[in-house]
């Protein structure tokens, strides 16, 4: 124990050095490009150049055009009707996994990580060929009668919708069921044999103990749609944009500079708070009380 | 409190039979022991009795009621659980007063009944505490006071001392026995270890495969056991093999050395002593006196426990009371004893 105790701050600095240059190099590569548009978010555009400046022409712009107002409101409300998609489908599904002990268990975990192993924009073309025109959803509607037309599912909110749940649930589920693995499930039981139902015992024992998860969880997946791009932009078009293709678009296509980096700071600056509020009422409502 | 009857229960895990031929009746205020080594079924039954595994078949009763297949919430059971499975977002008087509103009862009564169960198990001061505030012992009688409070109609107790340290075991043993006598609780207790069984249980099963071996006192397990695993599991047995060749007379197999016992049943493989039924002495005592040479001698602090190699080869363990250096001057190791045991002192087993 005497060796151990002397060697532990002396340890702790070793593993502080080492750490060190990956360190370094994270702040390089995430921080300075950060840095940079927010720079540039302040540079006035004119005829097609950027000139180094100080102003807030942009951050105007971006807030007196109803058109990127809308981008901003539906890449909020597509992120959080993901989000609680992902939160309906996701919560049973991990905690049914969190309490099996089925031997089949580890597939389903493989099963879920399987699709992360696919890119987003070969999932959205699965997601084509089921949507489209001409696709599965509209064959079957057709064959059984149930429209003459086919619909127009692809490059509406719904596309988006489905296509971007389907990309974050993974995640979702993958959070919270390492959280629910560490919950000691007697409690549940104790609180079933005082007379709780299933959904009593689940409400008001089982939920208030996985808050943490589902904060981590929630807030996990609200980011990932906040930001996403290739699917909305496949499966989206020009039916629905959001914040992503539209500061893409700002800045490889029209090469205005200065305005996509001022979408993209609105997108961090609004993603943090949204998270940060959510995080912060979660943790109020659940968590304080159980950290010591 | 009601009594409890269990009726041929039976329990399958696909091909794997968890418990069988479990049946088993216990009065009003009786306190039961499941004893048995890990895996033996004994919490299998406990968690059938509370409803969180429904048995394959068989019944069982609480009073007068057909609870088989009733749902736990309406069984009124109250559990206690290993790792005491308080709330840990709820005070202490939040843990407690949680069943009394699953169960309906008036607000302003509810906290008279909190206070009560939390006064019973002296934990009325933490009522404001959080349950990680709380040490192990503590956390298992504000768990203990939860289970009451609901005025269950039978307690079960799945090894509620097994995660507290050697002296907190003891103190809240007793207390769960003080409580289940004072109150008149019809109790369930599974535990593995035989010195909690023996202490605090009216009767103990002794479980193993799945199988009830044998229903009784403690006193009766001890000093009847039906079959060689029940002498084995509770306390420690010397066993000798042979056959009788007349009333009251066995010989042995590897050395057909005559040994005395009581009875005049013909149809004894084994017989079984208590180590602390053999004296060992110099001079033969007795009726059985078997010569060996002392192996080896551990002191206790209360008792020797002491092993000696007969003459036979065999070893025959002994556990003297410490009466003093004086008593024990000719039990040193290499020194030639009698282990003395009289005919009472066999138990016979036929199997």
């Amino acid at each position: 124990m005497d060796s151990a105790d002397k060697n532990a701050p002396q340890g702790r600095r070793v593993g502080a050095s080492l750490a060190f240059p990956a360190s370094v190099m994270v702040l390089i590569v995430m921080l300075v490009p950060i840095l940079m548009l927010f720079r540039y978010s302040f540079n006035v555009f004119d005829n097609g150049l950027m000139i180094e400046g100080f102003s807030l022409d942009s951050y105007l712009n971006f807030f007196s055009d109803p058109y990127y107002r809308e981008v901003f409101l539906n890449t909020v409300y597509v992120a959080a009707v993901c989000t609680l998609l992902s939160l309906i489908l996701g919560f049973p599904v991990a905690y049914f996994l969190a309490k099996s002990q089925s031997r089949y268990k580890s597939l389903f975990i493989i099963l879920l990580v399987f699709p992360l192993m696919v890119g987003n924009v070969v999932r959205a073309a699965g997601w084509m060929i089921i949507l489209g025109n001409a696709g599965f959803v509209n064959y079957f509607l057709q064959l059984f009668g149930f429209t003459d037309q086919p619909l127009q599912l692809m490059y509406t909110p719904f596309a988006v919708i489905v296509g971007t749940t389907g990309v974050v649930l993974p995640y979702f589920i993958l959070t919270l069921q390492s959280v629910l693995e560490g919950i000691d499930f007697s409690v549940e039981e104790a609180a079933q044999s005082l007379g709780a139902n299933f959904f009593v015992s689940f409400y008001r024992v089982v939920l208030p103990i996985a808050a943490p998860g589902v904060a981590a969880g929630t807030v996990l997946v609200f980011i990932l749609c906040m930001n996403a791009y290739a699917t909305p932009v496949l499966l989206g078009g020009t039916g629905i944009t959001m914040m992503a293709p539209a500061l893409y678009d700002q800045i490889t296509k029209a090469a205005n500079w200065p305005f996509g980096a001022a979408l993209a700071v609105v997108l961090v600056v609004a993603t943090l708070i949204m998270a940060t509020l959510s995080n912060w009422f979660i943790h109020r409502r659940y968590v304080k009380t159980m950290v010591s | 409190m009601a009594k409890v009857s269990i009726d041929r229960l039976k329990k399958t895990f696909g091909s794997a039979v968890a418990v069988s031929d479990f049946s088993l009746d216990i009065a009003d205020g009786e306190l039961v022991a499941f004893l048995g080594p890990s895996g033996c079924g004994k919490t299998t039954t406990l968690r059938m009795i509370a409803g969180f595994i429904e048995p394959t078949t068989g019944t069982i009763r609480i009073g007068d009621d057909d609870v088989t297949r009733m749902p736990v919430h309406k069984r009124n059971t109250g559990m206690v659980f290993q790792r005491y499975a308080l709330f840990p977002h709820m005070t202490v008087s939040q843990n407690v007063l949680f069943g009394l509103e699953m169960h309906k009862v008036e607000p302003t009564e509810r906290d008279k009944r909190m206070r009560t169960a939390l006064d019973m198990v002296r934990m009325s001061s933490f009522h404001d505490r959080y349950p990680r505030q709380l040490s192990g012992g503590q956390q298992q009688r504000v768990a203990i006071a939860r289970a009451l409070a609901i005025q269950p109609r039978v307690f079960l107790l799945d090894e509620p001392l097994s995660n507290l340290d050697a002296k907190l075991r003891l103190e809240v043993r007793e207390e769960i026995r003080d409580l289940q006598r004072n109150l008149g609780l019809t109790t369930i207790f599974v535990t593995h270890d035989q010195e909690e069984a023996l202490a605090i249980a009216d009767r103990m099963a002794i479980m193993y495969d799945g199988k009830i071996q044998q229903i009784g006192s403690p006193e009766e397990l001890y000093e009847r056991p039906d079959n060689l695993f029940v002498a084995d599991f509770l306390g420690k047995m010397n066993f000798f093999e042979g056959k009788v060749s007349e009333a009251g007379k066995f010989i042995t197999t590897s050395h057909q050395r005559e040994i005395f016992i009581d009875g005049t049943e013909r149809n004894v493989q084994k017989i079984g002593v208590r180590p602390e039924r053999i004296t060992l002495s110099a001079q033969p005592q007795g009726s059985n006196a078997l010569t060996g040479v002392v192996d080896t001698a551990i002191y206790l602090g209360s008792i020797l426990d002491v092993r000696v190699r007969l003459d036979s080869g065999e070893f025959v363990s002994a556990q003297l009371p410490n009466r003093g250096s004086e008593h024990a001057q000719h039990i040193s190791e290499g020194a030639r004893v009698h282990a003395c045991f009289e005919p009472k002192d066999c138990v016979l087993f036929s199997e």
